[in-house]
């Protein structure tokens, strides 16, 4: 119990705001006609913030309101940490019908590129969280009795989805917390715009930007060092588009992140190799399934199926 | 924010005022400006949660955020009438790992406070929160009980007079409190009040090997080889030298307190010494290190402090710490019992107030400090940790979980309910058996007088028991809104005195009470009989307008009660008809106006005896009304009382006496004057003409029409 996983943030968010001290770039923002507005949050398991500029304050406000309402209909759709989400229930029930819009783009992503990387993304990894959370709580690792046991309820084939219902074959377990923050940025990024909001940066756990910082500024992304807490290893600058990672560090069961909530669907261990993986795309659905993909595909079968990805980069940190 | 600039701050704080009035169970009114006055930068208020009106509240930390609390409203998830039967609203500020990081009262109606002690004591009160675990029980203690040694990680300084006031408001903290962790942070209320005891006669004579083997002793062993995967990547993988195999610590890990455990570890005559240390509810958990004593890696070694909180051993459960501390038992030698290993050892005690569930898993983790760098060095530690599952059936939960906070202050206020049980049971004695006490007409009046002043004394300032028409406003707030009427709970002398009076207002009428019982009835009458020596003259109220000034009492009752049903902030001014609260509660440490009212109602009973009592007391009023179901007509009479005696109508000072001779009971205040009278062969008149024509007359009741 004391083991709690440990949870770090993937990426150090928009560092642009920090450059220059807000008084500067409350000048510069002014000079040009635009204000910002910042509205942070919990989301999805983890803290959340959305950051829109634009001349008319009011109208920020409301897109910002529309993106956590945005949030909140996704994580009634798909959230794990609800147990009344429509996911949870077709995990406890084994079939959904009419599953909500949110549930089906979701789950359809996830079978297409567990097809496309012949099961290496696999959304039905679900069984094998108990066994490794429950595990390391009693400071061990799992035996390989319990991970045979949990690996033949895995199969992205045990997945039908079609529009007017989801089923599971008995035992089967969905997760879609390798997608969700990416695509509630795609989302909450919609929101933003269809309110006429250009100029946008959000931080759902994975990020999106638009247009350019309210002073003029292009957006800046850090990417986390996977050892050095709070320490940053790259920037994305510009940023446009949407960026996500997978890190072994982000929910690791031992200390040398040997153990991580990423899992290899054939071995039901984590995969070696890589620390953390970002890849930037002009969707956070595609770049938050391809950085998961990429964790457990390895450096180089990774790095072929982002290139075969229209305007899609992956950046690979190995592990020490 | 949308909207803004429509309202001034004032309007729309009276606005919202007026709201909470129309309202008065409704919901906590905070808007996100207000939560950001409360939580200003660098702290960032989140977006409200969509479930539970929770607001996070975030830090910014290297450019994402980091929840800094959770903040919301007491009224939201635990709306618990305080004394005037509305709720107080505090604003909580709970801290992810359940520390309290802000408590402030932001609406309350407690009168003890209102205009009485002031608001400043009641704010200075819920800051003793701040730094407190919400995953421990807090009790309100005496004033100054932390100074004086009260636990102070789990007891709060109370404040005199406001005793069942502070105990609503503590009530508040923790229910609100323990909802948001159960809804936020994953912990929940089952270890709060819980105590978990080890049962005290089960015993198996079990060998240390038969022990581990069950996993009830539990063994944390650390090899070179993996401290040196722990520590991989640090600089620090070797330290020492020896073979991978080698062992750096060896701990032997048990709960003392289970007598399976203990005893066959200590041996019989140390467990028995140790459980009368250690006292009923408290755990005590043996570390003993077998591995290689001189080794850094030795938790127990050189530098452990004795009586200390050990730095690097800890006891956690649910992911949180449990403070145990070394008892300091003087270490005899290596070893503790028969078949233990030898090597360094402590015993750690854990406070039941800890709220450390033994029939939980529990965790014991060590902490390996090694250093990196020669001049300027780096410590750098690794957690190794084993955790001990004990049967349930070991244990008995001694307290219910949930164990409503009611029963805490009737337990602790045994003495005061056992003087009032004496007073009654003196008291109902005494009027039962009329041709007893009271026909003594010279110790009678003292017995009197020396009632009334233990009334005043015992009743009114130490037990705090004045009845007072608040609590018939709580129970017309709670009939008709809250349904809750749990607040009667929190003060047992009250309750139990409403009770006494209740039942004596159904035998005998509303005077029982009001004659003997209430003090400040007893402190008009001492103050009367003080100033006996002035012989101020009695002012006669004419009789129609006595008649129409006994009508006024039930208009302030009928303004009082009219206003508390229809929600009107007014209720608690007109409330302030009653000086009780002034005189009794507060004892007159007051604001003047309240003071001269209640100073002057004194000395209007100096020249009409008891004027408040007959012609403004609404809890006067509320008893004659409901006294009108008396069953007995017990003051006695006679055929001759009214026609043609009129001593008794002449010498009662409440005017409670017909002309008629009858007893007009509702205003009858049974000081028995008229009883003494008419047992005294002396004074009662037919008898002292009966006795001139030689006859004896024995008095009986009389019925009177209702």
């Amino acid at each position: 119990m004391s083991a709690r996983p440990t949870r770090r943030r993937a990426i150090l968010g928009a560092c642009g705001l920090a450059l220059g001290g807000a008084a500067a770039f409350r000048a510069l923002a002014e000079g040009r006609g635009l204000v910002a507005r910042e509205r942070a949050g919990l989301a999805f398991g983890t803290t959340v913030s959305l950051v829109a500029a634009g001349p008319d304050p009011e109208v920020l406000e409301a897109a910002l309101s529309e993106g956590f309402a945005a949030m909140r209909s996704i994580e009634a759709a798909a959230s794990l940490f609800r147990p009344d989400s429509a996911l949870s229930r077709l995990n406890r029930e084994g079939v959904l019908a009419d599953p909500p819009e949110h549930l089906r783009v979701l789950v359809a992503h996830a079978l297409a590129l567990a097809g496309r990387t012949g099961g290496a993304f696999d959304p039905t990894v679900q069984p094998l969280w108990p066994v490794w959370s429950q595990a390391a709580a009693r400071k061990e690792r799992p035996g390989s009795e319990a991970l045979a046991a949990a690996l033949v309820r895995i199969g992205w084939r045990r997945v039908v989805c079609t529009a007017e219902a989801i089923r599971l074959e008995p035992g089967t377990e969905l997760t879609l917390n390798a997608l969700i923050q990416g695509y509630a940025a795609d989302v909450v990024m919609a929101a933003l715009r269809a309110r006429g909001v250009a100029d946008a940066f959000v931080d759902t756990g994975e990020f999106g930007a638009a247009g350019t910082h309210p002073d003029g500024a292009p957006w800046r992304l850090g990417i986390a060092d996977p050892r050095g807490e709070g320490e940053i290893a790259a920037v994305i600058a510009p940023f446009t588009g949407f960026a996500a990672t997978s890190g072994d560090y982000h929910m690791a069961f031992s200390p040398d992140f040997a153990d991580h909530h990423i899992y290899d669907p054939a071995t039901g261990r984590s995969p070696g190799g890589l620390a953390s993986v970002t890849v930037t795309a002009p969707s956070g659905l595609v770049a938050d399934g391809l950085s998961t993909a990429c964790m457990v595909l390895g450096r180089e079968r990774g790095a072929a199926l982002v290139a075969g990805e229209p305007g899609c980069a992956v950046r690979f940190s190995e592990k020490a | 924010m949308r909207g803004s600039g429509v309202l001034r701050p004032g309007w729309a704080a009276l606005l919202l005022v007026l709201v909470a009035f129309l309202h008065p169970a409704a919901a906590g009114e905070l808007s996100r400006k207000d939560i950001e006055k409360n939580f200003p930068p660098p702290l960032v208020v989140g977006e409200k949660d969509d479930r539970l009106p929770v607001w996070p509240i975030l830090k910014q930390q290297a450019g994402s955020y980091e929840v800094f609390a959770y903040a919301f409203e007491s009224l939201d998830f635990a709306p618990i009438p305080g004394f005037g039967g509305t709720p107080p609203d505090l604003l909580i500020a709970l801290a992810p790992d359940g520390t309290f990081r802000d408590v402030k009262v932001l609406s309350h109606k407690e009168p003890v406070f209102l205009e009485g002690l002031g608001s400043e004591p009641l704010f200075a009160f819920v800051e003793q929160y701040v730094g407190l675990s919400a995953r421990q029980p807090i009790r309100v203690g005496r004033p100054n009980a932390r100074a004086g040694g009260a636990p102070p990680q789990t007891t709060v300084d109370g404040i005199a007079m406001a005793t069942a006031s502070t105990r609503t408001i503590n009530q508040s903290v923790l229910a609100s409190a323990l909802a948001v962790a159960r809804g936020k942070l994953g912990f929940g209320a089952a270890n709060v009040g819980l105590n978990v005891q080890a049962k005290p006669d089960l015993y198996d004579r079990l060998s240390l090997a038969a022990l581990v083997e069950r996993g009830w002793v539990r063994r944390l062993a650390v090899t070179r080889a993996e401290a040196t995967q722990a520590f991989r990547g640090t600089g620090v993988e070797e330290a020492g030298e020896g073979a991978p195999g080698d062992v750096l610590t060896d701990l032997v890990v048990a709960l003392l307190d289970v007598p399976s455990i203990g005893r066959n570890l200590l041996g019989e005559a140390r467990f028995a010494a140790l459980m009368r240390e250690l006292g009923p509810g408290n755990h005590a958990v043996m570390v003993l290190s077998a591995g290689p004593a001189d080794a850094p890696e030795n938790p127990i070694g050189d530098s452990f402090v004795m009586g200390a909180v050990p730095d690097r051993i800890t006891v956690s459960q649910g992911g949180l710490v449990v403070n145990a501390r070394d008892m300091a038992v003087e270490r005899r030698g290596a070893g503790l019992g028969e078949g233990l290993p030898p090597g360094d050892w402590t015993i750690l005690r854990i406070d039941s107030a800890a709220g450390f569930d033994p029939s939980a898993p529990w965790t014991l983790t060590e902490k390996i400090v090694r250093e990196r760098g020669q001049i300027l060095s780096e410590k750098i530690a690794r957690e190794f940790s084993v955790e001990t599952r004990l049967p349930a059936d070991l244990f008995t939960k001694v307290a219910v979980e949930g164990e409503p906070d009611w029963t805490e202050s009737w337990r602790a206020r045994w003495p005061t309910l056992l003087g009032l049980g004496l007073m009654l049971a003196v008291l109902v004695p005494v009027l039962v058996r009329q041709k007893g006490l009271v026909a003594d007409a010279r110790r009678f009046p003292a017995f009197r007088l020396a009632f009334l002043a233990v009334t005043l004394g015992f009743v009114g300032y130490a037990a705090q028991a004045q009845l007072s028409i608040v609590t018939l406003m709580g129970l017309v707030r709670a009939a008709l809104r809250t349904h809750d009427f749990a607040f009667l709970l929190y003060d047992p002398p009250s309750l139990v005195l409403w009770a006494f009076v209740l039942a004596s207002l159904v035998a005998w009428g509303r005077g029982t009470f009001c004659g003997w019982l209430c003090p400040f009835g007893a402190m008009q009458e001492l103050a009367a009989f003080a100033m006996k020596p002035l012989k101020i003259r009695q002012v006669a109220v004419p009789p129609r307008l006595d008649r129409a000034l006994r009508l006024v009492k039930y208009a302030v009752l009928a303004g009082i009660l009219g206003a508390t049903a229809a929600a009107s902030p007014l209720a608690d001014a007109f409330a302030e008809a009653e000086p009780f609260k002034t005189a009794i509660t507060l004892s007159f440490l007051r604001t003047w106006p309240f003071v001269a009212y209640a100073v002057g109602l004194i000395v209007l009973n100096l020249f009409v005896y008891k004027g408040f009592c007959r012609y403004l007391c609404p809890l006067g009023a509320a008893l004659a009304l409901v006294g009108r179901v008396r069953i007995l007509d017990w003051i006695p009479r006679r055929a001759e009382c009214g026609t043609p005696c009129q001593l008794c109508k002449v010498r009662c000072r409440y005017g409670a006496i017909r002309p008629d001779g009858r007893i007009d009971y509702p205003e009858c205040f049974q000081c028995m004057d008229c009883v003494t009278i008419i047992h005294d062969p002396g004074q009662c008149v037919p008898q002292v003409v009966a006795k001139r024509h030689a006859k004896r007359i024995v008095p009986r009741p009389l019925a009177v029409s209702r």
